[in-house]
């Protein structure tokens, strides 16, 4: 690993914006397009959404960690956070047809994060502690 | 730090919404909120006005989703327009031009309620 970064977020929506902020500056530091720093803020963005919701439930007191690490060719994002196990691997994309017939809402976050990087992995420690890695490569 | 915000106008029985900035679970609420407001007013015709969003999220998307079927219920819709290509990507990805009219320009919109 050429660098490591890390940095602690307390676990709100309101964070998110900084957040963004932080992995755009990492991402285009990294040497990444445009469209492909754009990919990565929407995919982290989705990926701490879901954990702010569904692990956190919204409890501010709750901190997530994202660690950056880069080799040669990867940009790897590592969310560490207490709380609900959740492997987006587990979760099946949406039919769409279905999903815009029968009006529904949410559950897009997942299908974002698998379309735009290119690998999802999952690793719940006993007793409570999840890390969510998103890989991208360059 | 960026904001996000909506202004909002009336033309004729279209209500116009005009957002800025940044939309994700945060501001998305701020946008619910707006949408239950016009609609409570029995107001069904919305053409939401992208130009000026810099960003959306799955939780921006869930509010449209959440909001078009009582539009179109009420004789109504949602319809969206001048977005950038940032935007309309992730709209276009998820499939979401099956279900929303998505115009380049707000005129175009305005014309095909009329």
């Amino acid at each position: 690993m050429d660098k490591t970064n890390k940095i602690l977020f307390k676990s709100s929506t309101k964070n998110l914006y900084l957040l963004r902020k932080f992995i755009e500056d990492k991402a285009k530091t990294f040497g990444f397009d445009e469209s492909s720093v754009n990919q990565i803020i929407l995919s982290v963005d989705e990926a701490c959404t879901n954990i702010i919701k569904h692990a956190h439930m919204y409890n501010e007191k709750e901190i997530i960690e994202v660690e950056l690490d880069t080799n040669e060719n990867q940009f790897i994002i590592k969310l560490n956070y207490k709380g609900k196990a959740f492997d987006p691997n587990n979760i099946s994309n949406p039919d769409m047809k279905e999903y815009f017939n029968k009006f529904k809402i949410g559950g897009l976050g997942v299908p974002i994060m698998k379309k735009f990087m290119n690998k999802i992995e999952f690793l719940h420690l006993n007793p409570d502690k999840n890390s969510l890695t998103l890989i991208k490569n360059l | 730090m960026e904001e996000f915000s909506i202004k909002t106008k009336q033309k004729d029985n279209i209500s116009i919404l005009d957002i800025e900035g940044y939309l994700d679970a945060h501001t998305s609420v701020e946008l619910e909120k707006c949408f239950e407001k016009i609609i409570s007013e029995n107001k069904f015709k919305i053409i939401v006005n992208f130009e000026k969003l810099s960003y959306i999220s799955s939780a921006g998307l869930g509010v449209f989703m959440a909001f078009i079927e009582t539009a179109r219920s009420n004789a109504g819709d949602i319809k969206l327009c001048a977005m950038s290509d940032k935007i309309y990507n992730i709209f276009d990805m998820l499939g979401f031009p099956i279900l929303f009219e998505i115009y380049k320009e707000e005129n175009a919109a305005i014309e095909k309620f009329n």
